[in-house]
């Protein structure tokens, strides 16, 4: 008997048999029914099918021995005995559709109540061993399965036990030609074989689902009778498709009890598998599956869970889950030193996440997990490939960890091989996670309250404190950079985040916070340069400090003593911030050095401390005269002092204000740029002249105690007026007359004439001065062509700021430019703009003439 | 011939109770285009008598003169000389009783005659071979002056054995012990071929088992055949094979340590038991046929001895 030659005609083949045979058997013609069956089936035995196809076809035939099933119990005894059927269709001289028969007639048989069903039974999986061809086989005992499946339901452990063993016996040998199926045919088709096996795979799968409706809720016959034979096969057919697959079943189909209760054999198992399946999966879906019963508990409380387990008998060894996964993973690393970094990640995070789950707050077993892994990274020798970053980044950052802030801090602070582990991978990653830790603990706002936790996480940003700190080391130039005092303020995310780190650092007591930031202080040490980004945020915390010490220092008297020694040690760590900030970043940042330092003298006046608020201001001199070289830093500096010193109040003793501002104004003239001198001897003066501050209870006129001294004042506005007057530019010469004109004005108002020095008679004369200048700026404008002024009037404006600088509003947007020098524009019209402000300037004297009366005097 | 010269009498040979009778039946062997085509024989037994009545009907208005009647029993062995040669032509009649039926005289109208050979003992078993036939058949004969005419009425014997052995083989001592064959080719194939016992009776099943312990050949197929073998006349075709059985038992292709299970019934097969004549011999053979898929055939044969017993 032949078979057809596509599966077209195989079907149609099938069609055509089976109506034939439904024929027959209408017309009780036994013989050729069976005949035309046996021509049906031969199409089975045809070898050009793909799976699918011979599935579709198995299916088709399934359904047409089915009707002759039915019909052989319907007739049985009446006019055959299934008894001789049996024997009758072993005359079949092919193997394949001899076997088919005999499993149709051997299952009707199964349904007669009198029929020897263990003989029947063992006699059919003995005799579908003739069929060695893996696809024919492998239909052949799923067909053998489908049939027997109904026979299954047996009351007696007895009957369960045969029904078992028939069923993984089946199994066995099913696997057994899966497995062959892959080596079938010629190598280069090996893909496609795997393919096709795949598609195959429910075959065997089904006969794993028949064992758990067998087994139901038997967990003892599971753990000794069934689960041993099936991994047993599992691990002999050492194929790695089937090992997979079936592992992923076993796991599927079984209850989660009966995992519990067995998983240090499935772990084993899992071990002694084909080296090339991933563990990983294998352990994951274990995970997955344990996890997993925990969400299905609806009521999911430990004790329940344990509860239910003790009820099925499972051994005190098997309860301990993470005991279970760490023996598995210590004979993991023994047995198979050739996994790869890879592969072992994510069984640790797997067996982390089931940990977590199952146990969430005990940080040892972290711990343990994190320090096997350390290990393992440490026996790697090499560097860790790029390829695992990922593996690493989820293990170290596991949403299990990440998921309550409270958690993963103490994960942070608690498990030393965290810190370990991550400080092995690379770089790039090490500085990856930092940052996101980082951004967590910022973003949490999460308080870090004692030595030793900052300690340990300062450790875990070792990496991003050290990041860029060796590189300028390398190269002669990039040192000639530092030297020259290369102000390179790139932003830098990472230091902005460890700067963040230090504002998360409190605590109650001041002296642990002192210690605190001082420990943050030492680490950021290590990042050489790099500290000029975050020795501002531990200055001002220290400022915080001092703040909170005063406003406690007033609460407790008691306790003055040991708060104003605070206050004096809170100085000091300053100083030697600042200090160590000057020493590591070179000439890199003297200009935050210097506001720095303007900035903790003024604080230390405000406390009462004036030598210590001479001490700062002397060292911002130092910098000043030794580092500041830029004009126009210079000039801001000197307006910063300046400002900085007219608010303090307590450098009286020892003449240290006059020190100061002497020194400040003699810097103060002499700046590079006249026009910067004329600027900065003017803001000068009002060092000379203190004004009330509300907060301190100084009141004008009632406080007597000011530090006024109205010659020295006139003294620096006359010597501003000569140094303007020698300016050069026409434009800028006025334009500072009138700056100083304004100047005049303010003592005018605010002191009397008297005590300022500061008279009609002199502002009279100035603004004599100015009005000679801005003549002779008219003339010069005169000569400039009519319509270019009228182009100006709608067009763009300019205006001189008070640092000297130009600014530049265009006509048609709102938004103002800058410039340090004059634009080169022909349509800006600059001498305009001293002659405006000076039209200005006269209509605010004239308005106060109605107010002052003393502004009479001054002749417009 | 016999339509040109019609047999002046016709002769009827009627066993007695023929019609209740156990049957055999078998292939015309004459007829090779007709193979579907088949003989009804009833069946005796060794020592079983066979009796009748022998009907002579003279045709209508006709009468027959002769010089008398006689029934004889023969038992012979035929064989054709050679393949070219069709008939077989008997070599040795090894049974040959007889009786006269009547005195010479004249035939008018049909007459009846009865006859009995009691308890004949039939050595051999009724045989159809290719090369070599065992026939029994009733003879009857009318003598005349000129050629007799001759009716043969055959019949066929079968031999059960009372002794579950038949009497050639029981002697040696391995009575039921299991077959077992170690067959091999040098780092190819190694397989031990296991069968129950080494005589069947003709409605026994042989039961076995074949086990790889060696397979490199890429098999397609196993087949399980039994081979009739009857050996006789002259060399070249001395031999001559028949296959009586050929049933499929693997397919596709095993893996070392595989064992096939093999259950053959040989009941519903056509099968001749194993005898031994002085001018020939029938042999059977249990015959293993590996086949690869390249189409080449692997085989052993391993005799086995397969007798008749009542059952």
């Amino acid at each position: 008997m032949s078979y057809a030659e596509n599966i077209e005609q195989a079907v149609s083949v099938c069609k055509q048999q089976t109506v034939l045979m439904q024929r027959c058997l209408a017309q009780e013609k036994l013989m050729d029914a069976l005949k035309h069956t046996s021509i049906m089936l031969t199409e089975l035995r045809s070898p050009l099918l793909t799976p699918k196809q011979y599935y579709e076809l198995y299916i088709l035939i399934y359904d047409s021995l089915s009707i002759l099933s039915t019909y052989f119990v319907d007739c049985h005894t009446k006019r055959h005995h299934l008894a001789d059927l049996y024997e009758l269709v072993q005359y079949a001289g092919n193997i394949l559709p001899r076997l088919y028969l005999m499993i149709t007639v051997g299952s009707a048989y199964l349904q007669c109540a009198d029929s020897p069903r263990e003989e029947i039974f063992k006699d059919m999986i003995e005799m579908c061993k003739g069929v060695q061809h893996p696809m024919r086989g492998l239909f052949l005992r799923y067909y053998l399965s489908q049939r027997t499946k109904e026979f299954f339901q047996a009351d007696s452990p007895e009957a369960k036990k045969t029904n078992a063993n028939f069923v993984i016996t089946n199994f066995i040998e099913m696997n057994k030609l899966w497995v062959r199926l892959q080596h079938q045919g010629p190598l280069r088709e090996r893909e496609q074989r795997t393919r096709e096996r795949k598609e195959l795979k429910i075959l065997i799968g089904v006969n794993l689902v028949r064992l758990s409706q067998i087994v139901e809720s038997d967990f003892n016959m599971y753990k000794d009778e069934i689960l041993p034979l099936v991994l047993e096969q599992v691990i002999q057919c050492r194929d790695v498709v089937s090992q997979e697959y079936l592992f992923d079943v076993i796991c599927q189909v079984f209850p989660d009890e009966f995992h519990l209760g067995t998983l240090a054999e499935l772990l084993s198992t899992s071990l002694k598998l084909n080296p090339a399946v991933p563990v990983n999966k294998i352990v994951l879906t274990l995970v997955e599956r344990l996890n997993g019963f925990i969400d299905r508990q609806e009521n999911p409380g430990i004790d329940e869970i344990s509860q239910k387990l003790a009820s099925l008998n499972i051994g005190e060894e098997n309860s301990n889950l993470f005991f279970i996964f760490w023996k598995f993973l210590n004979q993991l690393s023994e047995e198979r030193p050739d996994l790869q970094l890879q592969e072992l990640a994510p069984v640790v995070q797997g067996i982390l996440k089931l940990k977590l789950r199952w146990g969430p707050d005990n940080i040892r077993n972290v711990n343990t997990l994190l320090s096997f892994m350390t290990e393992k990274c440490k026996e790697h020798g090499k560097a860790i490939p790029d390829e695992c970053d990922y593996l690493f980044h989820d293990l170290l950052l596991a949403p299990e960890f990440t998921n309550s802030m409270k958690f993963f801090y103490n994960v942070l602070t608690q498990c030393a091989a965290y810190q370990e582990l991550l400080s092995l991978q690379n770089k790039k990653l090490q500085r990856h996670c930092v940052n996101e830790i980082l951004d967590m603990l910022v973003n949490a706002r999460w308080q870090i309250t004692s030595k030793a936790d900052l300690e340990t996480i300062l450790k875990i940003c070792e990496s991003l404190i050290e990041a860029d700190s060796e590189k300028p080391a390398s190269s002669l130039m990039l040192d000639e950079d530092d030297a020259l005092g290369n102000e390179n303020w790139t932003l830098s995310p990472d230091h902005e985040k460890l700067a963040k780190l230090t504002h998360l650092c409190f605590n109650k007591s001041v002296d642990v916070h002192i210690e605190l930031l001082l420990s943050c202080r030492n680490w950021f040490q290590r990042s050489g340069r790099n500290i000029k980004y975050h020795s501002p945020a531990i200055i001002s915390n220290f400022w915080i400090l001092i703040r909170k010490c005063q406003w406690k220092l007033k609460r407790e008297q008691a306790d003055s003593e040991k708060y104003s020694n605070t206050i004096k040690q809170l100085f000091k760590h300053i100083s030697r911030t600042i200090d160590n900030l000057y020493n590591s970043s070179g000439g890199g940042c003297l200009d935050l050095i210097y506001k720095l330092n303007l900035q903790t003298a003024s604080l230390a006046d405000q406390s009462q401390l004036g030598d210590i608020a001479y001490d700062f201001f002397s060292q911002a001199f130092t910098t000043f005269e030794e580092s500041l070289s830029d004009s126009r830093t210079q000039f801001q500096a000197i307006v910063n002092m300046a400002q900085t010193l007219q608010k303090t109040r307590n450098l009286y003793m020892e003449s240290y204000y006059e020190t100061l501002i002497t020194r400040c104004t003699l810097h103060g003239s002499k700046l590079l740029k006249k026009q910067d001198q004329c600027r900065a001897v003017y803001t000068c003066s009002h060092l000379w002249w203190a004004t009330e501050i509300s907060l301190l209870g100084e009141e004008e006129g009632i406080t007597e105690s000011f530090f006024r001294e109205g010659k020295r004042v006139l003294e620096c506005l006359q010597r501003s007026l000569r140094v303007a007057d020698s300016v050069m530019d026409n434009v800028q010469s006025c334009e500072l007359m009138i700056e100083i004109l304004d100047r005049c004005c303010y003592y005018f108002i605010h002191g009397d004439e008297t005590s300022t020095n500061v008279s009609v008679k002199y502002i009279n004369g100035l603004v004599e001065l100015i009005k000679t200048n801005i003549d002779s700026l008219k003339l010069e404008r005169n000569s400039m062509l009519d319509d270019d002024r009228t182009l100006n009037n709608g067009g763009d404006k300019a205006y001189i700021g008070i640092d000297g600088c130009y600014i530049h509003l265009g006509a048609t947007n709102s938004v103002a430019t800058t410039f340090t020098k004059p634009p080169t524009s022909k349509s800006t019209n600059l001498e305009s703009i001293p002659i405006e402000h000076f039209d200005r300037t006269l209509q605010y004297i004239q308005d106060q003439k109605e107010v002052d009366s003393r502004f009479k005097a001054i002749v417009l | 011939m016999s339509i040109f010269f019609k047999s002046p009498i016709d002769i009827e040979v009627l066993l007695d109770g023929e019609e209740s009778r156990k049957h055999v039946e078998i292939a015309n062997a004459d007829n090779h285009a007709a193979r579907t085509l088949k003989d009804r024989f009833p069946v005796y037994e060794d020592g079983e008598s066979v009796s009748g009545i022998v009907t002579l009907r003279v045709k209508e208005g006709k009468k027959l003169e002769h010089l008398g009647v006689k029934v004889s029993l023969v038992g012979s062995v035929d064989i054709s000389k050679s393949s070219s040669e069709r008939k077989k032509r008997p070599v040795e009649t090894f049974l040959s009783m007889s009786a006269d039926l009547c005195p010479h005289g004249e035939l008018t109208h049909s007459q009846s005659f009865p006859f009995n050979f009691k308890d004949v003992e039939k050595r051999y078993e009724s045989y159809r071979g290719k090369n070599v036939d065992v026939s029994y058949y009733v003879k009857v004969t009318v003598l005349r002056k000129s050629t007799d005419i001759v009716k043969h009425k055959p019949f066929w014997c079968l031999l059960y054995n009372r002794d579950p052995m038949p009497a050639a083989v029981s002697k040696t001592a391995d009575k039921d012990m299991p077959v077992k064959l170690d067959i091999g080719i040098e780092n190819c194939l190694h397989i031990e071929f296991e069968y129950s016992k080494p005589h069947f009776s003709l409605k026994d099943v042989i039961v076995g088992r074949i086990y790889f312990l060696l397979t490199r050949l890429k098999v397609k197929h196993m087949e399980l055949s039994v081979i009739t073998r009857e050996t006789c006349g002259l060399e070249p075709n001395q031999l001559s094979d028949s296959t009586s059985i050929r049933y499929e038992i693997m397919d596709g292709s095993p893996v070392k340590g595989e064992t096939i299970p093999i259950r053959l019934f040989l009941g519903g097969y056509e099968l001749t038991p194993t005898s031994n004549f002085n001018h020939f011999s029938i042999k059977n053979y249990l015959s293993l046929v590996i086949i690869d898929e390249d189409g080449r055939r692997y085989f052993k044969q391993s005799e086995i001895t397969l007798y008749r017993r009542r059952t």
